[in-house]
């Protein structure tokens, strides 16, 4: 039974999509500048201060990737359970990251979106660019479980 | 019912999808890494340390005894590396605030008045703080013949009772 779609359910779709998509290009353009120079990304990972010393360049290597590949899926709309979650936990540690270096005082470059040690230290701007991006991530896992369990069941609802 | 079974497959499709995003991202990371010309090794040791060595075998890295000699006998310029807020809130005693952050802004009023011969000793705050490096190495490629960098100086400097100047508030 074809089902009329509510505005509600619009809105709703169009909300995955734009958030999708915002988070796509957030994640794919935060990962070029750090595949391209990993050695300058490991010194900012290093600098953060919160892995230890062995960890640190195979978190320089394999992370950029992970956004890249995270971006991706976001963009061509596939395995969206998984990349959402991911999004998501990754804005979480991002979060918590800068939050902690705040805290502590430690005066450090960001490395979020360039590898460029003399520019964008992290601030409560930085801070505050994280959090929106977690409320997005977040957002779009509500919409995505939504679209994936509710409008299902309907369909296997016994027509009258 | 459904909506149940659907939830339940909405959780295996998300770690699953999850795990295999991940493995990709090792599995190309790793890959590119071996294969691109400029690769870096997949372990390092990271110590300030090893960083403050140049590529002649030396350190620029100066104890604090040393640095404290050079304070006395004022043979040495002190640049602090930190924000101006921090600097405000206390510096050695006659240092020069060269936020590294913002060092274009300074380049006339502080880079330009040093004298290149001079012994010039950067510090910042904080074992893990790089700033004082950063800058200690940009002032090297500007040409400046002796820099060294006296790490975790700020912190050092005060835990040892020296001379120091504090807001006048």
């Amino acid at each position: 039974m074809p089902q009329k779609k509510l505005p509600y359910d619009v809105t709703l779709t169009l909300g995955y999509h734009f958030t999708r998509l915002v988070m796509a290009g957030v994640f794919i353009y935060a990962s070029l500048d750090k595949i391209i120079h990993p050695d300058l990304f490991a010194e900012a990972v290093y600098n953060y201060q919160v892995l230890p010393g062995y960890l640190v360049n195979l978190t320089a290597l394999i992370l950029p990737w992970l956004e890249l590949i995270l971006g991706f899926c976001l963009l061509i709309n596939r395995w969206m359970a998984g990349a959402s979650a991911l999004t998501a936990a990754l804005m979480t540690i991002f979060v918590g990251l800068t939050l902690f270096n705040l805290a502590r005082g430690l005066d450090i470059s960001c490395g979020c979106f360039s590898t460029a040690t003399d520019e964008n230290p992290i601030t409560l701007l930085t801070l505050a660019r994280d959090v929106l991006f977690l409320i997005l991530s977040l957002g779009l896992i509500i919409l995505l479980f939504f679209k994936n369990t509710r409008s299902v069941g309907k369909i296997h609802k016994p027509s009258p | 019912m459904t909506v149940f079974l659907r939830t339940g497959n909405h959780f295996t499709n998300t770690i699953r999808q999850a795990v295999f995003i991940m493995l990709i991202s090792v599995a190309i990371g790793t890959a590119v890494n071996l294969i691109r010309p400029d690769g870096i090794p997949f372990v390092e040791t990271w110590s300030m340390a090893d960083k403050l060595a140049t590529e002649n075998g030396d350190t620029m890295a100066i104890p604090l005894s040393e640095a404290a000699a050079l304070f006395e006998k004022d043979a040495a310029v002190f640049l602090d590396a930190r924000t101006p807020a921090e600097y405000d809130q206390g510096h050695i005693q006659g240092a020069v605030n060269l936020p590294w952050h913002e060092v274009d802004n300074y380049f006339e009023t502080v880079i330009m008045t040093l004298d290149p011969e001079a012994m010039v000793i950067t510090y910042c705050d904080g074992e893990a703080c790089s700033l004082s490096h950063d800058l200690a190495l940009f002032l090297k490629d500007l040409g400046f013949a002796r820099v060294k960098v006296l790490v975790n100086g700020w912190t050092l400097w005060k835990e040892h009772n020296l001379p120091t100047t504090k807001p006048s508030s």
